[in-house]
């Protein structure tokens, strides 16, 4: 279990303020934030060099707040690895193991050996590839048996290829030594597949936190929206046109964001972010009957292609609106560039925040 | 075109200032007549002034890693309030002229002022004994030690100890077996170029302790008293012993295992 509780320090120019989140014994969790947000001096936090003047940090039962980062029982790998360039592979990965017994040479085979670095063992750290060098690293890290691993970017320096297979590696690994983890990464798309909890750090705070399918679904801020990049993003007003009803209270309203106007569910008035997921929004060269409400003329500003799915990019009254739809339906709409087309979007679709 | 002639210019440059260098040693070496250089080398005063002087200066050397190695290492890894200020105060030998080191370090150790008092009343004298001319050793050759030791420790990632340190190594011990292993070589060379400053000093020894005498104040006194001819072979001696130490240390320096 690692849980930090409303911990706040700074370290050069960096300040973080009141961060809370916690990962369950044998869990994976996840601290996004664009570059410079402060996610190495956040993990290098819980790892013990930086005095925390504020809050608790917690590693299992443990409250390790002042302790050195010896005693705290962590691996960290750094994203450039920092591998001892005076030492062997073997020497690199038995660092922490310290004494030449036999059971700590068993250790460092073993590793190597799940970590298919066997051969290189009596290597320099010189001429190895970045790969290999990441292997070694996460080998070195997890053979004094920590129950905590801490991870820098692990995947930003290596190819796509190598990323998955590391991905599968450290997941039968986390499995095998029942490791608590926490990774800090920019990559959005690590935190989707990997995380069973995400926390999203920006402006020296936990912007916000909890499962991914929570934190991707309903972003808490403009930030996190616009981070995630969980859709387009308008900034408005929300002023009710109906009767408040339901509980938790629930009120018919529009969302002002200049010219254009949306219907939408509302729990409150005032200023407001509106967040419009790009498969939530049908594109249609044909008006929409089933939509009496949130319909709109569009024109067609650009088309990305990614695969089986297709981003349009649309003009809605001088908001660029982005809509995701199926390869397929694009190329039988033939979308082009300055074509007229009609969006529709559900007001139940659109994420108030 | 222009990288070539500039090339060239480099070349002839580089060419002339080797020459500056090399030149009057290798004339200076071809004016010893082997003969001459023979009965230096068994001339008892001779002898003992290059002993003296390479204890002495190794004496300086050790004293200034010592002193210089803990604070090169602070300020290498941390600012403190003052770190710059130190900085600079360490670097001032460097742009002071030796005499008025010698000079300084007169009025600061000599019998009549407070330190130099306080210290001889404990036995420890320096004008005109052997720690006169190790205190003016150091003062000329603890900058290039320290400096040596700060950019060594400055060029090791300080990442590599925290990874250490997670590893379950204390700060000592990080520092043992990662900083200074990885940091040794610079040390040693500043070390080395400060051994080397320590050997060549002649200003601020000569004030402070003129007997018993170092090898520069020997050659010196040998050319005042007795000319050139008597100087050559002695001087010859103190090049080919300092040359000599420079390559040895140079040959046990650890290999960059890197």
């Amino acid at each position: 279990m690692i849980r930090l509780e409303g911990v706040s320090f700074a370290i050069g120019d960096f300040r973080l303020t009141d961060a809370s989140f916690e990962i369950p014994a044998g869990g994976y969790g996840l601290v996004i934030g664009p570059t410079g947000s402060g996610k190495t001096s956040l993990l290098e936090a819980i790892a013990g060099h930086v005095p925390i003047p504020e809050g608790r940090i917690w590693l299992g039962d443990r409250d390790v707040t002042r302790l050195p980062p010896e005693q705290r029982g962590i691996g960290f790998v750094y994203q450039a690895y920092h591998l001892f360039p005076h030492h062997s592979v073997r020497e690199n990965i038995g660092y922490g193991l310290r004494l030449a017994s036999a059971d700590a040479r068993a250790r460092v085979e073993e590793l190597a050996s799940l970590l298919g670095i066997g051969p290189l063992l009596d290597r320099r750290i010189r001429g190895l590839s970045g790969g290999e060098q990441q292997r070694v690293a996460l080998a070195r890290a997890l053979a004094p048996r920590p129950a905590i691993l801490l991870l820098d970017e692990p995947f930003a320096a290596v190819d796509p290829v190598l990323r998955r297979v590391l991905r599968r590696e450290l997941q039968e690994l986390r499995e095998r030594e029942g490791l608590t983890t926490l990774h800090v990464t920019h990559d959005v798309e690590d935190a989707m597949r990997l995380g069973d909890m995400v926390a999203v750090l920006g402006n020296g705070r936990i912007q916000q936190a909890g499962p991914p399918s929570q934190v991707f679904r309903y972003p808490n801020s403009a930030f996190v929206a616009h981070f995630i990049g969980a859709g387009t993003v308008l900034q408005g007003r929300i002023v009710r046109t109906g009767p408040t009803g339901g509980d938790p209270p629930r009120l018919d309203a529009r969302f002002e964001s200049g010219p254009l106007v949306l219907e939408v569910i509302a729990e409150r008035e005032g200023d407001a972010h509106a967040v419009l997921r790009p498969e939530d929004i049908l594109v249609s060269r044909t008006p929409f009957p089933d939509y009496p409400r949130n319909r709109f003329p569009a024109r067609v500003l650009r088309t990305e292609l990614q695969g089986p799915v297709t981003h349009v990019h649309l003009d809605v009254s001088g908001e660029t609106i982005v809509a995701s739809i199926t390869t397929a339906t694009a190329q039988s709409l033939d979308l082009r560039p300055r074509d007229q087309v009609e969006i529709a979007v559900k007001a139940t679709a659109i994420h108030l925040i | 075109m222009v990288a070539r002639s500039l090339r060239l210019a480099g070349v002839l440059l580089g060419a002339l200032l080797v020459l500056l260098i090399v030149g009057p040693l290798l004339r200076l070496v071809w004016e010893a007549s082997p003969g001459a250089l023979a009965d230096a080398a068994r001339d008892r005063e001779i002898r003992d002034s290059i002993t003296l002087t390479i204890l002495t200066a190794s004496a300086a050397t050790m004293l200034a890693l010592i002193l210089g190695v803990p604070l090169a290492y602070a300020l290498a890894r941390t600012r403190f309030p003052g770190s710059q200020l130190v900085r600079g105060l360490l670097d001032l030998p460097v742009v002071i002229p030796h005499p008025v080191a010698g000079i300084a370090l007169l009025l600061f150790l000599g019998r009549h002022s407070t330190v130099g008092g306080a210290l001889g009343a404990l036995g420890l004298e320096f004008v005109s004994h052997v720690p006169g001319i190790i205190a003016g050793m150091l003062f000329v050759s603890a900058p290039l030690v320290m400096n040596g030791a700060r950019e060594a420790f400055a060029a090791v990632d300080p990442k590599l100890e925290r990874v250490a340190r997670t590893l379950g190594d204390t700060p000592w011990e990080a520092f043992r077996r990662v900083t200074l292993p990885l940091s040794a070589r610079g040390i040693l060379a500043g070390a080395l170029l400060g051994w080397g400053r320590s050997v060549s000093e002649f200003g601020a020894i000569v004030i402070l302790t003129y007997n018993p005498k170092v090898a520069s104040i020997l050659i010196f006194d040998r050319f005042t008293v007795y000319g050139l001819p008597a100087a050559v072979p002695a001087a010859v001696l103190l090049l080919a012993v300092a040359l000599g130490v420079f390559v040895l240390l140079r040959l046990l320096e650890p290999a960059d295992r890197g």
